[in-house]
């Protein structure tokens, strides 16, 4: 909790994925809507179900599923730490579908063009929208989110971090900390 | 739990932990070989070369398969140890191969320890494919990997090896890692093959085939090797079926639900009669296709590890 | 002339039975009163144990045929450096040292580099294969001190019988490698508990006991002596102890490494653990130890076996038996028995010095005047740590590189002449 500050609390954050769930029901609005909501491990998983959850209660029931993206990682055998492989579940064709890719942050793009490879890797999906909670807005890549909760501008060493349960001391929110 | 080692040599060395690590890590290959791409990028860029000083077919083609789905660049190199022993020494070969950045050497040896040998004079990763009679880690891992798959747990699981214990490393990988992670281990098999010396790790060593698979609820069969045969571990093939093969009346004599496994190539109607081989009981397939996925897994773990 | 006065040492003469302080003169090469020494050095040894110099009846020195690994030169230095004054080379050279040729060649190049006496032993059968009895009787006029086929055992009884017969017309012992070959074939280590873990063909027990008991009924029936190298297995220990409580003319030697080391080493497959006979269980271990205790062994050997690195760094299956010895044998010794509480002093000096004579049919190896001043001098309470890179040797196929030990030799006399001291 040192030398980290809390930019949204968990009210502002609830508004956040209420709004993008909103955003993609005005996309699908009135379509006889075949689409999928898949989130990214970890916190994608978890922002992708809240947003799954709103949208039930807005009249849409999503495919749903989950990707890892680590044997995709363009910086595998770089890193000190070898991440851990998470589940990835894709539940449903992705052949002509349209996805919603959800994650909590975009960075630097990296993940979202693993994320893509991975999901092609599925089969040949209609279109991919990309859902994410916090945008900071200077990608590496030529890659760019189209429903947002949050704009966030931050300098390069910080990190975005985002709690959605009590963790490690950390109240539900969203934060600003320095990069470990 | 982290990964950390750069090299695979043997179960021995590992903590129930990490075999876990690399059995969970396996599960989410075998969903790789499930997709319509079954091949990821995540070893893309990287290369490895598969070195036998052994022949092999079925391990060799295993590892290459794993390798090509992961997107790594294959070499394969054979060698006989006889040729090694009058001309390079093994150790000058790897480093030359090393030499060529390469990143992992996959490695089968008829010499035991031959890979901890190397692996300590080489920076890149090393995996044992097989080192003489010690230890065939990958093929352990798979037959656990198909173990917890069909039954769930370890812990009290009684688990039966049959046949050749003495010569075989398939054997040796897979009591350290029963034993690590809890389950029961009978060796069954005539007395010149099973050592009595495995019960001083915690094994239950059995002359009597009915005594060994009574309580099993897994019978992983060993090849008998016929070259065995010529010096005096037992009389004939014929005798060996005869008192230590499985045969189609066996099962009345085993649990409803035993796992009946094999690494093979399988001897038919030596060790196994084929209608176990292809019985409700068997996962002899299912095996190859988990040493796939268990394979990935292992390469994936050790590339990931910063040399 | 050349007068030296060694003082104020705990001087320990097995044969004699002396263990006292007192001073030992030298002169001309031999030993002299003290008090008839004209205007001696003196060297203080106040602390120091002195005794008649260290015979190792079993080292190789590689030379002729692999002179890479060792020298007559180098071996003899690591010799002096461990305090032997006396060595005996094995024959498997190459050539083998089955003619008087190779004997006479042996005794020249010593004569000309060797800082120790090296006593040359002949083969028992030609090119030491087991096959045709050497010609012993050539062997003995051109000087070895005894015959043995080491690295081998001669396999076919009734030729084994017929060397032992023949030797004995010569006066020549027998030191014999005890080794049948069907229960060792193949084999790389010990076969027991380990071997079956690690998956590596075993030397069996059985295989030097079955030597052991073919060559006490042959010492029985010849009345001769054979002397067992390297004593690994606690039967072997059991059968000669059974053998010599009844008489029969048999000897066996330890060796510094079966006495320190078990089979368990070999888990990590350090080729410098690798050697023939193999490191045994610990039991084996302790049956040897006690062997040297109870006075069934009566002589600590070193099978000093030099190879080079590049012929250790490779496939534990692929390398060749052997490390070598010369220089850790008395401070591994020394810390295994007599710290331990095995051994005295003097009981431990008779392993290095009158067992070996015995062995070798040498008569009052002592310290007494007029004897050739052969001299090993001992720090007992030095403590240190073995570093390989410090030997004489040429090779350094050592597993003990490291290792802290107590006792050091600190002082060599051949012949009145002190060739190594620290």
């Amino acid at each position: 909790m040192e030398n980290s500050r809390q930019l949204f609390n968990a009210g502002e954050m609830e508004t956040g994925v209420k709004e993008i769930a909103k955003k993609i029901a005005a996309r699908f609005a009135g379509k006889d809507a075949d689409f999928a909501l898949v989130g990214i491990q970890q916190m994608g998983v978890v922002l992708a179900e809240k947003i799954c959850e709103e949208m039930k209660a807005l009249g849409f029931v999503p495919d749903f599923g989950k990707l890892d993206i680590t044997m995709y990682r363009d910086d595998f055998g770089t890193r000190d730490i070898l991440p851990m492989i998470n589940e990835t579940e894709i539940p449903f064709d992705v052949s002509g579908k349209e996805i919603i890719l959800v994650d909590d942050v975009l960075s630097s793009g990296r993940t979202i063009r693993a994320a893509l490879d991975a999901l092609t890797d599925f089969g040949r999906p209609g279109f991919i929208r990309l859902a994410v909670l916090v945008d900071r807005g200077e990608p590496e890549f030529p890659i760019r989110a189209d429903y947002v909760g949050f704009n966030v501008s931050l300098p390069a060493e910080r990190k975005v971090k985002v709690y959605f349960a009590e963790n490690n001391g950390f109240q539900p929110g969203i934060y600003d900390v320095k990069w470990q | 739990m982290q990964w950390t080692r750069k090299d695979l040599l043997s179960i021995y060395d590992l903590s129930a932990e990490e075999i876990t690590c690399i059995l969970d890590t396996a599960e989410k290959f075998k969903e790789v070989s499930e997709r319509r791409v079954k091949k990821v990028p995540a070893l893309r860029g990287m290369t490895v070369v598969n070195f036998f000083v052994e022949p092999s077919t079925r391990t060799r083609v295993s590892f290459e398969l794993a390798e090509q789905r992961l997107s790594a660049d294959v070499v394969n190199m054979q060698a006989q140890a006889s040729s090694l022993l009058k001309g390079e020494t093994l150790l000058d070969t790897v480093k030359n191969i090393e030499a060529l950045q390469v990143d992992l050497v996959v490695m089968r040896h008829s010499a035991p320890g031959a890979q901890n040998f190397i692996a300590d004079h080489l920076k890149c990763g090393v995996v044992n494919a097989g080192d003489g009679a010690h230890e065939h880690p990958t093929q352990a891992l798979l037959d656990l990997f198909t173990i917890r798959e069909k039954k769930g747990s370890f812990k009290g699981l009684n688990v039966t090896i049959l046949g050749d214990i003495l010569h075989s490393r398939v054997a040796r990988s897979n009591i350290w890692g029963l034993l690590k992670l809890g389950a029961n281990v009978t060796l069954g098999g005539p007395s010149t093959l099973v050592p009595r010396e495995f019960e001083s790790i915690g094994c239950r060593v059995c002359h009597n085939l009915d005594e060994a698979i009574k309580d099993a609820d897994v019978v992983n069969l060993l090849r008998i090797q016929h070259e065995r045969q010529t010096v005096g571990f037992f009389p004939s093939v014929g005798e060996y079926a005869a008192w230590f093969g499985i045969k189609g009346s066996t099962m009345s004599k085993m649990k409803k639900d035993v796992l009946i496994m094999h690494p093979g190539p399988i001897n038919r109607d030596v060790e196994l009669a084929s209608e176990v081989a292809d019985g409700n009981n068997s996962v002899i397939l299912e095996q190859v296709t988990n040493g796939l996925a268990v394979r990935m897994a292992v390469l994936f773990l050790i590339a990931g590890v910063r040399k | 002339m050349n007068g030296m006065i060694l003082k104020n040492a705990r001087i320990v003469d097995p044969v004699r039975n002396i263990d006292c302080v007192g001073d030992i003169g030298v002169a001309d090469g031999v030993i002299v009163e003290a008090a008839s020494v004209k205007d001696p050095q003196i060297v203080d040894l106040s602390g120091k144990v002195v005794s008649p110099g260290f015979i190792d009846i079993h080292v190789h020195l590689r030379q002729p045929g692999n002179t890479a690994a060792e020298t007559v030169a180098t071996g003899s230095m690591a010799a002096a450096a461990g305090g032997f004054t006396s060595i005996v080379a094995m024959p498997n050279t190459n050539p083998a040292a089955d003619t008087a040729g190779s004997i006479e060649l042996l005794k020249r190049t010593a004569q000309e580099q060797a800082v120790v006496h090296v006593l040359p032993c002949g083969n028992m059968t030609k090119g030491g294969k087991g096959e045709e009895m050497a010609g012993i009787g050539s062997l003995k006029a051109a000087g070895v001190a005894a015959l043995s086929d080491d690295g081998k055992c001669i396999q076919d009884h009734a030729l084994m019988r017929h060397v032992v017969e023949y030797a004995k017309s010569f006066n020549l012992p027998i030191l014999d490698h005890c080794e049948e070959n069907t229960l060792a074939a193949g084999g790389v280590m010990h076969e027991g508990k380990w071997s079956v873990l690690l998956g590596m063909n075993g030397i069996s027990s059985a295989s030097e006991e079955l030597m052991v008991a073919r060559n006490i009924i042959l010492a029985r029936q010849i009345d001769w002596k054979i002397h067992m190298q390297h004593i690994s297995a606690a039967e072997s220990v059991e059968l000669l102890r059974s053998a010599r409580s009844k008489g029969i003319r048999v000897t066996g030697e330890a060796t510094p490494h079966h006495i320190t080391l078990t089979d368990q080493c070999i888990k990590k497959f350090d080729t410098n653990y690798k050697m023939n006979p193999p490191l045994r269980s610990e039991r084996d271990r302790l049956a040897v130890i006690e062997g040297l205790a109870d006075g069934t062994l009566t002589a600590i050997a070193t099978d000093h076996a030099p190879h080079t690195g590049t012929a250790k760094m490779v496939e534990f299956d692929h390398a060749p038996f052997g490390i070598i010895g010369l220089e850790t044998a008395l401070p591994l010794s020394f810390t295994e028995l007599v710290v331990k509480g095995v051994l005295t002093i003097p009981q431990l000096i008779s392993k290095f010095t009158s067992g070996p004579a015995d062995i070798l049919g040498m008569e009052n190896y002592s310290l007494a005047v007029g004897n050739v001043a052969d001299i090993t001098v001992i720090d007992p309470e030095a403590k240190w740590t073995v570093d390989k890179s410090k030997f004489f040797s040429k090779s350094r196929n050592t597993p003990f590189d490291g290792f802290n030990v107590q006792g050091q030799v600190v002082m060599t006399i051949v012949a009145g002449k002190v060739v190594y001291s620290r």
